[in-house]
Parts: structure tokens; sequence; C-alpha cells
């Protein structure tokens, strides 16, 4: 039998010659990774000039880093697929190569980030040509991209080893990677919308991976609400063209602020379009379908990566479409601002809507995976609430904005990682349903620890990643209220109860699932062969700890950057942001105060058995607005078809003859 | 060494071939095929060469018989007409040499050399109705067209076939009729067939004689509309194309209602004159009856369960967005019409051809027997699912391109309602394409199927076309400016 | 006047019969069940836009379009509607020759030729799988 084990049974195979080969590379490709990334974090420290030394220069200075950074994953995608026929092991290591020779050409662009952003055109695509361009928002969502892609990567080798049509779940995982690196490195707006859509279409291939009913079920309600995001960010676009007669990413407000209505529908279209993939309400109920139905590594890749390109297509037109140029009178009551107010409170009040129904969902749910897809919806609020925040202070926004882009780095790292704890769960006990699991701190000790980690992570304790920003998203909305109205005072109480929800909800999971006694069942699987995917989770969780430690090396190496780059303040930047001390003692007691919270919640709860209530089916955004309208559309159309159209077609002609006679009139007596 | 024959010979070549093809009474033979695909590879040729004689925009009208102008016939070969016609023949070369193998599982041993002669007879009137400058000229060859498209499809003799055929000859004769009757009251008033002149005389027959104008727009418009199945008088479309054999359900979708479009263009912008027409009022009045054409079309596409059915319903659409750009008058939606006339016949003949193959291999029509059918006849389907993208306004393929410059057009017009009706129509688009897509490729109890064969086990002359088709709908996609600045060409000659 | 409303209606009779013609057919073809009387409707309607078309070619006070010796002019009435015409008979002819020859072959499929009656055996077996 050669390495791959793709009989049916959770069995762990017997390690032969191609599998230890496989381990082996991917221990040294991993830890080749951290080396370079360490060294990486070392030369940004010391200073530019060691970029210049003249071994590296030629690397540094390559210029078509974007055009390869799109073509490798997407070339790389079919010969995996062919590869597959052959050997499984030559295919994940294929696959496992390529995902780290991709972060290696990311890291290898920093440099020229440094003096100028980087400029790629493919000429006369489409009629506009293909345009990339690196600036550091990008340079951010490709990193975090690229890094977890390669984890996912080596951990998807032993997960999905069981797995039927494999070669096809590389394949689009592959392209996906190619999409979503396409999607962020943009430079207008339509290689965005033509990245977007493929992203769209491969992704529906690897939510709709297992073929089951639901899986299709759920697949379909992915890809209908996906077309119509990207159809609504269509119309947005050919009004922004016809309005603007440009479809860059510069700063259009002043052009956009003469055209009346067309800029709020802009704007509206552009939300919507964006939020859909971003799991925003109401557009979010396909994310609590498509999660639980992925394989694995997939939900970790969708919630990780994809569902932040919705929020980072909802920061880039934010910060250009929305965004006066920066001039010598620039200020915060330029005028000009005027879309982006009115836009910003509207998503500030979305997110804090999105955050609130997402925990709330949350704790309702006992299938992991569908609590931890209703967390990203909540998390995703937190971003979008920042996002939105940017906007409505405009000139004042880098704080909203760095939260933003900062969550998004650490959501994509712990909610990747959890989701990958779930599927180790998943995968060795078939079971994920909370209340049936217990006692696991024993059989899966490795996997406790990390899940222990990217709970503190999530939940924001202090030396862990998510205390950074959700500090920063905490200061950024008492700006809004602060600088703005006065109403945002309750969207603050919102994030307190919401942040103390999250706390809550991962107190249960961790004792249900880890704590407490292990059920018979359970007790008596054997339990080997984790090692590829517990290194691939020791990794997020090394970067969950190194980040939190560390707070201000990604503050001040890629995001202040980043805020610089558009018309913020830089006054503001210099005095809230840089150097920002993260330990201060007023988050510190935010923090301790949101954990007591979390608490009691939880005690109520059990004491209660508030857990174990649930909503009606009734009363979700599902059935009062999407089942009505699909079941409208299709009854409507068989309804027309049956009743019309045999009338029509099998010569019921006295309607026929009307027309023609009524055609005939109206052109001749009604138009003189 | 261009001769201002040429297209003339690319006129006549098909004509030819009909007239010599009955001679050979094999269905099967070789001789047949080689006396077709010569003629429709001649025609292509000569075609494609008097292309490259119009490509600088130069305008030549040629006189049949030498007769004087305003006395004879005359034909106007400028980019618009050259290109259309290089487009009408190549598309027919494809959709013939498909034919060849496809057409015996639907007629009879001894009808296949009518059933081509019938093609070469419908390609020449074609031909000659984009070319023709004489109002009574259009009017014969409307007819020969009208005759032989009701011909191939009725051809196959079954049933629901010559019903279908009956139910189109009826209405479509109601159609010519109505645009004879157009063609008199402009007579009446002109004296004069001739295109050209007609238009000369226009302005002074316009304030003179406005009622007979008046009259005769209501006619012919009536007409056009009949033949071209516009909504809502599109009701013969969906039983004639879905119950004809394939390569004819191809033709007729893809080409045959796209020629009455360009005559309807002919008559209403160089005979009449768009500022006639603004005059009337005529553009909203056409814009809202291609606009309901296309959220209709696809209402009732989603309704039905046979596959060719759906494609003649998404037809009726597909023309509702050429209507619209032809009825918006202006350059951008003329330009978008036309890149759209050329991206739906590609892509429509691409579904057609990939569903005909589909069924010739496993006679499976209805969409619900459609599972699996990715894993059976994976390169049938890949073509049908590049046609599908295509319709939806996927980006890549050709038909987002026409979305696109067709929205850019709404925009320019002043109509900025339209867009939504856009995303509407291809939301639903997507809503019966994609179901069909998704159960062919993910059907999990499909597994056991037999081994599938290399390219399906289609014979030779029925993928190469397919697979031509697709390659061009997404070339189109990509790199849309190799057909826009052709069309672009276009528009200033009819406005 | 009266009078001179008659008279105008006596100049206008083609275009009377023409449009009376035309609706007669029209009404013909769409409410009869029978496709021989359709076609027959067919015919009625090509007739009427044949009557309007040769009659517009008539001349007040002209001689036929015919040249004799010694001729030197005058007005002639128009040769070109007839000879359209001709053309536009032979497209009548060749559609009801093809419209007959289906009408046939319907017979011989459905042993009636009246739509209703097809119609409900179509619809009878509408569950089978049609060609």
């Amino acid at each position: 039998m050669s390495g791959d084990n793709t009989n049916n049974d959770c069995a762990p195979c017997v390690p032969c010659a191609q599998e230890s080969l496989f381990s082996r590379s991917c221990i040294a490709l991993l830890t080749i990774s951290f080396v370079l990334v360490g060294a990486f974090i070392a030369m940004t420290l010391i200073g530019d000039a060691v970029f210049y030394l003249p071994v590296l220069r030629q690397v540094f200075s390559f210029r078509y880093y974007p055009l390869l950074l799109v073509a490798v994953p997407l070339l790389s995608g079919p010969l995996q697929a062919a590869l597959g026929y052959r050997s499984a092991w030559l295919r994940d290591l294929t696959a496992v190569t390529t995902t780290f020779v991709t972060f290696l050409f990311i890291l290898a662009m920093y440099p020229q980030l440094l003096t100028d952003s980087i400029y790629n055109t493919i000429p006369a695509v489409f009629g506009y040509g293909l345009h990339f361009h690196v600036d550091w928002l990008s340079y951010v969502m490709v990193s975090v991209s690229g890094i977890l892609w390669l984890l996912v990567t080596i951990y998807a080798h032993e997960y999905m080893a069981p797995e039927e049509h494999q070669d096809r779940f590389y394949l689009w995982m592959s392209v996906t990677l190619g999409g979503v690196l396409g999607t962020v490195m943009a430079s207008d707006i339509l290689t965005m919308f033509l990245f977007f859509e493929i992203m769209t279409f491969s992704s529906y291939m690897l939510v709709a991976h297992n073929e089951s009913a639901e899986s299709l079920l759920a697949g379909n309600n992915y890809i209908y609400m996906g077309v119509a995001g990207g159809l609504a960010v269509l119309v947005a676009m050919i009004l922004v063209l016809f309005s603007t007669k440009t479809l860059q990413f510069t700063y259009l407000a002043a052009e956009l602020a003469e055209t009346g209505w067309i800029q709020y529908a802009v704007a509206a279209l552009l939300i919507l379009g964006f939020g859909v993939k971003a799991g925003m309400l109401p557009v979010h109920i396909w994310l609590p379908k498509a999660h639980p139905v992925a394989p694995t590594p997939a939900s970790a890749l969708l919630s990780g990566v994809l569902i932040k390109i919705g929020a980072y297509g909802i920061l880039r037109v934010a910060t250009s479409f929305f965004m006066p140029a920066a001039g010598p009178l620039m200020s915060r009551d330029n005028p000009l601002w005027n879309l982006s107010h009115v836009t910003g409170a509207a998503v500030i009040w979305i997110g804090i809507l999105t955050m609130a129904v997402g925990v709330f969902m949350a704790l309702q749910q006992s299938n992991m995976k569908k609590m931890l897809a209703y967390h990203s919806i909540s998390q995703m609020g937190y971003i979008i609430m920042g996002a939105g925040v940017a906007a409505y202070l405009g000139y004042y926004g880098a704080m909203g904005f760095s939260g933003a882009v900062y969550h998004t780095v650490n959501h994509a790292l712990f909610k990747s990682l959890l989701f990958m704890v779930a599927g180790v769960v998943y995968l060795r006990y078939h079971e994920l349903n909370m209340y049936n699991l217990g006692g696991l701190w024993r059989k899966l000790p490795v996997t406790f620890v990390v899940c222990i980690i990217a709970a503190l992570g999530i939940t924001g304790m202090p030396f862990f990643n998510g205390f950074a920003s959700k500090s920063i998203l905490h200061h950024a909305i008492d700006e809004a209220y602060t600088y703005g109205h006065g109403s945002f005072r309750y969207a603050e109480v919102v994030f307190t109860i919401v942040s103390g929800g999250t706390v809550c909800s991962f107190i249960k999971l961790i004792s249900y699932t880890f704590l407490g006694r292990c059920p018979e069942k359970i007790a008596t699987v054997p339990n080997t062969g984790n090692r590829m995917m517990q290194m691939a989770m020791g990794g997020v969780a090394v970067l969950i700890v190194g980040i939190g430690v560390f707070p201000g090396y990604l503050m001040n190496t890629f995001i202040i950057p980043a805020t610089r780059s558009f018309t913020y303040d830089p006054a503001f930047i210099d005095r809230y942001l840089v150097d920002m001390n993260f330990f201060n003692s007023h988050d510190l007691m935010g923090t301790v105060r949101v954990y007591a919270l979390g608490f009691a919640i939880f005690f109520v709860g059990k004491k209660l058995h508030l857990f174990h209530l649930h909503l009606p089916k009734w009363l979700s955004v599902e059935y009062v607005m999407y089942k009505p309208l699909q079941s409208a559309v299709l009854r409507v159309s068989r309804h027309i078809t049956t009743n019309y159209e045999t009338k029509a077609n099998n010569a019921d002609v006295y309607i026929y003859a009307a027309l023609l006679m009524g055609s005939l009139l109206m052109l001749t007596v009604f138009f003189r | 060494m261009l001769s201002l024959h040429l297209p003339v010979y690319a006129l006549l070549a098909p004509l030819i071939a009909a007239l010599i093809l009955p001679l050979t009474t094999d269905g099967d033979s070789r001789q047949l095929r080689y006396i077709v695909g010569g003629a429709a590879l001649c025609a292509t040729a000569l075609a494609a060469v008097s292309l490259k004689g119009t490509l600088g925009g130069d305008v030549y009208t040629y006189y049949f018989g030498n007769w004087i102008p305003g006395v004879g016939i005359e034909f106007v070969i400028n980019i618009f007409s050259s290109f259309m016609s290089l487009v009408v023949v190549f598309i027919s070369t494809l959709v013939i040499f498909y034919a060849f193998r496809n057409i015996t599982h639907d007629l009879a041993q001894h009808l296949i050399p009518y059933y081509f002669t019938l093609i070469f007879l419908m390609l020449f009137a074609m031909v000659g109705m984009i070319y023709t400058n004489d109002l009574f000229n259009l009017y014969v060859f409307m007819e020969i067209l009208s005759l032989t498209s009701c011909a191939i499809v009725s051809i196959k003799r079954k049933g629901r076939n010559l019903l279908a055929s009956l139910k189109y000859l009826m209405q479509g004769t109601i159609g010519s009729v109505s645009i004879l009757m157009g063609i008199a009251f402009l007579y009446m008033v002109s004296g004069n067939l001739n295109m050209s002149a007609l238009a000369e005389l226009m302005p002074d027959i316009w304030q003179s004689h406005s009622i007979n104008v008046l009259i005769s727009i209501g006619f012919i418009l009536t007409g056009f509309g009949i033949k071209a199945a516009v909504f809502p008088l599109h009701t013969w479309l969906p039983d004639a194309h879905s119950s004809a054999p394939t390569p004819s359900s191809a033709l007729l979708s893809g080409l045959v209602v796209k020629i009455y479009l360009f005559a309807a263009m002919k008559l209403l912008f160089q005979v009449i004159g768009v500022d006639i027409m603004r005059e009337v009022g005529l553009q909203l009045f056409l814009v809202l009856f291609a606009v309901s054409g296309m959220i209709m079309g696809s209402v009732f596409a989603i309704g039905q369960t046979d596959i060719k059915r759906v494609l003649a319903y998404s037809s009726v659409a597909q023309i509702g967005y050429i209507a619209l750009g032809i009825s918006l008058a202006s350059p951008a939606g003329l330009n978008a019409a036309f890149f759209h006339v050329v991206a739906h016949a590609l892509m429509k003949g691409a579904l057609f051809l990939s569903a005909g193959a589909m069924i010739f291999t496993t006679g499976k029509r209805n969409v619900n027997e459609f599972s699996g059918m990715g894993y059976r006849m994976p390169f049938s389907m890949t073509v049908f699912t590049i046609g599908a993208f295509g319709m939806i306004g996927i980006p890549g393929f050709a038909g987002f391109i026409s979305k696109w410059y067709l929205g850019l057009a709404v925009l320019d017009g002043g109509h900025p309602w339209i867009l939504l009706i856009i995303l509407l129509s291809s939301l639903l688009n997507a809503m019966y394409y994609l179901p069909i897509i998704i159960k062919a490729f993910l059907c999990h109890e499909c597994e056991t199927v037999p081994s599938v064969m290399e390219r399906d086990g289609l014979p030779a002359t029925m993928w190469v076309p397919m697979a031509i088709m697709a390659v061009l709908i997404v070339l189109l996609g990509v790199f849309p400016q190799l057909l826009m600045n052709i069309t672009g060409q276009m528009p200033h000659l009819f406005l | 006047m009266i009078y001179s409303f008659w008279i105008q209606i006596l100049e206008h009779v083609n275009y009377i019969g023409a449009a009376c013609l035309f609706v007669v057919g029209l009404y013909t073809v769409v409410t009869h069940n029978n496709f021989i009387k359709k076609i027959i409707g067919i015919n009625i309607m090509e007739t009427s836009v044949f009557l309007l078309f040769v009659s517009i070619g008539f001349v007040h006070g002209a001689s036929p379009p015919v040249l004799t010796l010694g001729d030197t002019g005058g007005p002639f009435v128009n040769p070109l509607p007839s000879a359209l015409i001709l053309t536009g008979i032979v497209v009548g002819v060749s559609i009801t020759v093809y419209g007959l020859s289906m009408v046939i072959q319907i017979h011989q499929l459905y042993g009636t030729i009246e739509l209703d009656e097809i119609l409900d055996t179509e619809e009878s077996k509408d569950d089978s799988p049609h060609a």
C-alpha cells in the first residue's frame, strides 16, 4: 500500500518511507520558514541598510513579484491535480512547497515597499489591462494569507487523508490562493472583481466538496449569495467608471461629491457586495451553513482568509473612493469627508449588530464548527466596526483603521487555529457536538494547550494577540463618541457585552470538550498520527504568542506605515498610535472586567440551562427574508410558466392578436 | 488582389453548393461531405478576404448587372456588412461540420442532402440580407430565410416539429406581410426602393407625409418584432428551437434572429433615421419591450425541464439585451449590441452544440436527469459550463464584456434604472444555469460510471467546433479589444 | 360636405380594401383551428398587401407602360409594383405549398388537422419523453 490512506476508517496509517519523507520535508520547510521570519524580523528591527547587501540585492529588487505571486498558485493547482493521479504524497508535497515558495516571494517583496510601492500591469486584458499594486495594506493581507496557507496546507495532509476527491480539493485550494492574492494586490476595482469572482467560484468547490445533501445546499446558498454580491460590486463599478471616468483605487471623494445620489448608491452597493463575502449582517446566512460542511482545512481558510477579503474590500474602498486627497488644506471638517461620515456611521451600526447577533447565536450552538462560524461573524463585526470608525472619523480615523487591520491579522491566526483544533477532534472521534465530548485534555494534550492559547487570543488576554487589537478597537469606538455623535456610547456598551459573551462561549467550549470526564465510546479510540497537524497548529500558536508578547512590532512595522499612506492626520498618528503602550492600566482593567462578565454569564447560563434555549426557527433573518424571497421567485416563475406559457404558446391567440393590434395602434396613434 | 466581386462570390458559393447537393443521394457519403465542407470553407475564406478590404473604413457599392444607381439592386460593402457576414458564415461553418455526424441521429439517410441544401440556402439568404441596399430585395431574401428556417425545423418530421414549424411559419408570415405592408407605405410616398436614396428623401417625406412614415414604422417594427422574437411576440421560439435538430437550433438561435434585428436596424437607422425616431419617441417604447424581454425570458426559463427549451427561453432574454442596445440609439449602445450579437452567437452555439452532444451520446434531455453528466461527458459539460458562465456574466468570458459595455451605454443614455434590471436578469440567469452545472459535476451517487472516453467518444467533426467556440468565448472575454476595434467602427454607419 | 366624404372614400378605396382584407386575414389565422383555414388566412393577408402595392402604382390619366412607335412619352402607369408583386405572389405560393405539405404530414401523423384536437393529443402524451 502506498503512502496515501484512502480507506474510510480513521485507523492511523502505518508510516512508511514516503510518509516520513513527507514529514521530514514539512518539518524542514516549516523550520526554514520560521528561521526566515525570525531573520526578517531581525532585519526590520536593525534597519533598512541590511536589505541592500549586494548578495541579496538581486533577489530584493526583482520587480515582478506580484505577477509571480498570482501565477504560481494558479498554475500549481492543475499541476497538483495531475500529480495526484500518480501519488498522493507527491501532490501534498508539491502543495506545501508551492505555498512555501509563495511565502518566500512575499517575504522578498518587503524591501521594495520601504522605498516605494510595487506596480505591475498586464496590458490589454479586458480592454483596461490588469493592474497590480502592492502597498502596505495589501502587504499585510498578503503576508497573513501566505503564512496561514502554508500552515493549513501542512495540516491538510493528515486531515484530508481519508477523504475522497483529494486532487480536486488541492486543485481548488491552490486556485483560491491565487484568487486571494490577486484580489488583495489589485490596484483597480475591475482587476479586484475578476479575482474576487475566481475566488468565489473556487471556494465554492471547497465548500461543496463532500457532495452530501447538506453540503450542496450550503454550497448553493454560498454561490448564489456570492454571485449576487459580485453583481452588486459590478453595478457599483459601472457607476463609478461612468461618474469619475476611472477605475483605479485613487482618492475619488472630490469627484464623487459632485454626483448627487450616485455616491450613496455606490457606497451602499459596495458595502453590500463586499459585506456578503465578509459575513456582515444581514447577508451573513451562508456562513454558518458553509463552515460546518466544508472540510476543516477549507473552513480554516474560509474563516481565516476569505471572509477577511470582504473586510479588505470595504477598507480599500473606504480609503480610496470615499477618501479625499491629502493636501495642505485638509482638515477634519473638510466637506469632502461627508460621504465617508455617512457611510461610516451606517457601517459602525451594522458592525455592532453583526457582533451582537454573532455572539448571541454562538452561545446557543452545540456543534463546535457552527459555534466557531458564528464567532467568525461576531469577530468580523469587530473588524467591520473598526472600518466603520475609520470612515466615520475621516481625518482622525487612523485608530479605527489600525484596529481593523490588526484584528484581521489576529483573527486569521486564532480562528484558523480553533478550526484546526475542531478538525483534529472530528478526525479522531467523529464528533462535533460539545456536549458529547469531554476529558480530551488527556488524550490530545498538544491540541488542548493550543486550544487554550487560541481561546485566550480570541478573548483578549494580555500577552496574547487578541488583547492588542481589541484594545485598539475599544479606543476607536471611544473616539467615535468623543469626536462624533454621542449615541456611540451605547455601541461601546454593546462592545463590552459582546466581548464578555465571547469569553463565556470559549469557557463553554473548553470546559465541555477538554475538561470533565471522557465518555465511554471516545475513551477507547486510539490516537496517533497527528504529528503534522500538531506541528501546523503549534506554528500558529507560536505566532499568536509572539504577536501577543510584542504587540508593538506589528504596529510599527506594518500598520503605521499603512496609515501614513492614506489621508489620515499625521499628528494624530504620531500622538496616539506610534509607540502605543498596550499594557496600560486602563485597558488591563477593562480586560479584567470583561473576563469577570464572561464568567458570570457562563455560571448563570449553566445554572439556568440558558444554553439549551434556541431561538425559534422562524425568527432568523433567513426565514424572514431569504426563504420567502427565494421561494417567491421560484413560485412566481412556475406560476407564470404554467399558466401563461401554455396559453400564450399554444395558440390562445386572442391575446396574441390583441398584442399585435395594440402595438400597431400605439405606434401609429399615440406617437405623433 | 481584392476584387469587388468577392463578397458576391461569398454569397454565391453556398447557392451553388445548394443546387448541386440534391444530386448526391446518399447522406453518409464522402462526396457529400467534401461538397458541403468545401463550400462552407470557401465561403468563409471569401468573406474573410472581403473583410480585409473594408477594415480601413472604406465603403463600396456593388451594382448588380451594372445598372445605374437608382434603377438596379445594390449591395453596400462596408465594415458592418463584411464583418457580420464573416461571423455568419464562420459560425455556420462550425455548425455544418458539427452536423455531419450529429444529424444522422435525427434524420433519415435520404433527407440529409436536402438538409444541407436548406442550410446553404439559408446561408445565402442571411448573407444577402446583410449586404443588400434595396428594400424589396431585402423582402425576398427575408422570405427565403423564413422558409428555409421553417424547413430545417420541420425536416425531422416528428409531430412536435411539424406543429412548431407550422406555428413558426404562420407567425413568420404574418411578420413578413407586415413588413411588406410597411415597405409599401414607404414606397408609396417616395417612389424609390433604394435605401440610400430613401434616406436622402426622408426629411422631405417626413414633412409632407408623416402619417405614412408612422404607419410604416408601426408595421415594420411589428413585423421584425415577430421574426426576431422580441418579447411579447416571441411565442413561436421555444417550440421551434427546442424541437428542431441541434444544428438547426444553434443556427436559428445564434444567427437567424440576429439577422432580422440587423434588417430592422438598417430600416430604422439608415432609412428612417435617428432624428425621426427621437421625434416620435420610439426609444423609450423599444427600451420597455427590450427590458421586459430580458426579465420575462429568464423567468420563463427557470420553470423549464427540457434542456433545449431552457436554452431557447434564454435566447429570448439575450435578444432583449441586443434590442436594448439597439433601442438606446447611441454609439455606445450600438457598440454593445454588436458585441453581444457576436458573443451570444458563440455562447448559444457552444451551449446548443454541447447539449446536442450530450443528447447524441446519452439520449437524455430532461434537466433532472443530468446528474453526474460531468463524469460521463466531461468535455461537453466543460463547453456547456463555459457557455453558461458567459451567459451569467462571469468575468473572463465574453458575456461579461457585453454586460459591462451595455451597462456603460445605459448610463450614457441616461437610464440608470436599467442597470438594476441588468443585474436582476444576470441573477435570474444564474438561477437556471448554475443548478444544471452543479448537478452535473457534483453528484455523490454518480461515482460508478463507465470509464470516460477520450473527449467523450465524440467524432472529431463534433468536438472540434465545440472546442473552437469555447476557446473563442474565453479569448473574447479576456481580450475584448480584438472585437471592439471592429465593432467600434460600425455605429457611425448607422447614426 | 358629405358628398366629398364619399368621394374621398372612393378615391381611397384601395387603402380601405387592403386594410379590411388584412384584418380579415389576420382574424382568420388567429381564430380558426383548422390548419387549411389558417393557410387561407395567410393568403388573404398577402393578397391585401399585393392589392395595396399594385394600386399605388396607378397614375391618373396615364397610359399603360408599353412603348409604341412614335410615342414620345407622357405619363405611364408605374410598372415596377406589378413586377414586384409578381415576385411576391411567387413567394406567397411557395409558402402556401410548404404549409400545405406540412398539413398533409400532420394529417398522416395525427389523423386530424384541427389544432385543438392535436394539442389535446400532445398534452396527453406529455409525460413520455419526446424526441
